[in-house]
């Protein structure tokens, strides 16, 4: 589990030109955005 | 113009064969959460419709269950790793969208008691976990580790200092797999104590904010209190995070200073590298959602998106946590971390009844 971890980690690192917190806040950003604009209207729960 | 050719289809064939590999794993993830979500409301449905007063326990305790079992008996095939391993991108896309639900204000209150209380436990933290690292006779590299992991951010902070101080990727492991380990085992404890001590919503979030160490547990252990209690532990555990850089910086120079390796020539730089960008994003949602963008609906739309995040998150928790590892990774780490854990544990919950009455916020 943990080798796996570090592994998977320091793999990501070393090739991401964005790192998996910036895409996580361009994610969250894009789909703000397209509440705002309406494109997505309601998001049930 | 061949070569441009050559060039350019691996790379799109690569990406879409990357894209692809994450589906069974994202789906699986999806499919132990909304299970979660029709147990919870099935429980709900039957008392109802036969006038019991059944419990009611939350889906993210469900899915996480689910997950766990999953994980611990049948196990997870390979195809499924790669779409796993995305539980964290969701967490970090659901705090980022969860500042929708903040006022600025409130952030910056909260954030700001939070960060006093997470300076205090840090170097409360970092002191004890380094006497106990010694009086065990643990190596000095996996005594950071293990105070770095329980005082700041779990495993984010231990991956961060592994690079920056050159430890061993065995102490890593070994360091990862205590804070997993207790993580698992604090989302149990934390509300049955704070359900016992009859914590408010705000006071349990922050001490689950303070006390417990990986995002992904805080939020799921703030969660299974109540949804408020979620938010305020999310907010405190930002703040926390916001320290890795600083903390992982002073290790990286003191150890360089030790072991006579290459000084770190543009601490910025470093800084700027380490600091976990969701928070910059939290903010800003948080931020444009004060200045009232957004209408109410679409404010529940957007609440509603880091649901459904968080719900991805919840179902990787369980569906990661390797009950047979906990038995292979030897008993004095796992001992210091537990008796760190304890002791961290109760001083933030004396913190936090301390600061209660500066944090009165609307939720």
């Amino acid at each position: 589990m943990s080798d796996g971890v570090v592994k998977e980690e320091r793999k990501a690192r070393s090739t991401r030109w964005l790192s998996l917190d910036g895409w996580a806040v361009v994610l969250a950003l894009a789909l703000s955005l397209a509440v705002w604009v309406g494109l997505i209207k309601q998001v049930p729960w | 113009m061949a070569s441009g050719v050559l060039t350019v289809e691996p790379v799109s064939e690569n990406l879409s064969r990357k894209i692809g590999s994450l589906i069974p794993g994202v789906a699986l993830l999806f499919a132990v959460g909304y299970a979660g979500r029709i147990i919870e409301r099935s429980i709900a449905n039957y008392g109802k419709a036969h006038h019991l007063a059944l419990p009611n326990i939350e889906y993210v305790l469900w899915a996480i269950v689910i997950g766990l079992l999953i994980a611990n008996t049948v196990g997870i095939p390979k195809i499924f790793e790669p779409g796993l391993a995305t539980y964290e991108f969701w967490l970090k896309a659901g705090i980022v969208l969860l500042g929708s639900r903040f006022l600025l204000g409130d952030v910056l209150k909260l954030g700001g008691v939070s960060l006093g209380l997470v300076a205090i436990e840090i170097v409360v933290s970092l002191l004890f976990m380094t006497a106990l690292g010694k009086a065990f006779g643990l190596n000095p590299k996996l005594t950071t580790l293990l105070a770095v992991g329980s005082s700041i951010c779990g495993v984010s902070a231990i991956i961060a200092t592994q690079g920056a101080i050159d430890a061993d990727d065995e102490d890593a492991s070994y360091a990862i797999a205590a804070i997993l380990s207790l993580g698992a085992i604090s989302l149990f404890v934390f509300p049955l104590v704070g359900h016992w001590l009859h914590l408010s919503d705000q006071s349990y979030g922050l001490w689950a904010g303070l006390g417990i160490d990986n995002t992904a547990e805080v939020t799921a252990a703030g969660n299974l209190y109540s949804d408020a209690a979620g938010k305020v532990a999310v907010l405190a555990k930002t703040a926390r995070n916001a320290m890795i850089g600083f903390v992982v910086l002073g290790y990286a120079i003191h150890w360089a200073r030790k072991e006579h390796t290459k000084e770190i020539e543009n601490k910025a730089a470093f800084l700027w590298k380490k600091f976990p960008k969701f928070v910059l994003g939290f903010l800003l949602i948080s931020a444009i959602a004060t200045a009232g963008v957004f209408g109410k609906d679409q404010l529940t739309s957007l609440a509603n998106l880091s649901r459904w995040a968080f719900l991805l998150t919840f179902a990787g928790v369980g569906l990661r946590t390797n009950i047979r590892e906990l038995g292979k990774q030897g008993l004095r780490p796992f001992v210091v971390g537990t008796l760190g854990e304890i002791v961290i544990a109760a001083l933030t919950l004396g913190l936090v009844y301390g600061a209660d009455r500066f944090l009165k916020i609307g939720t």
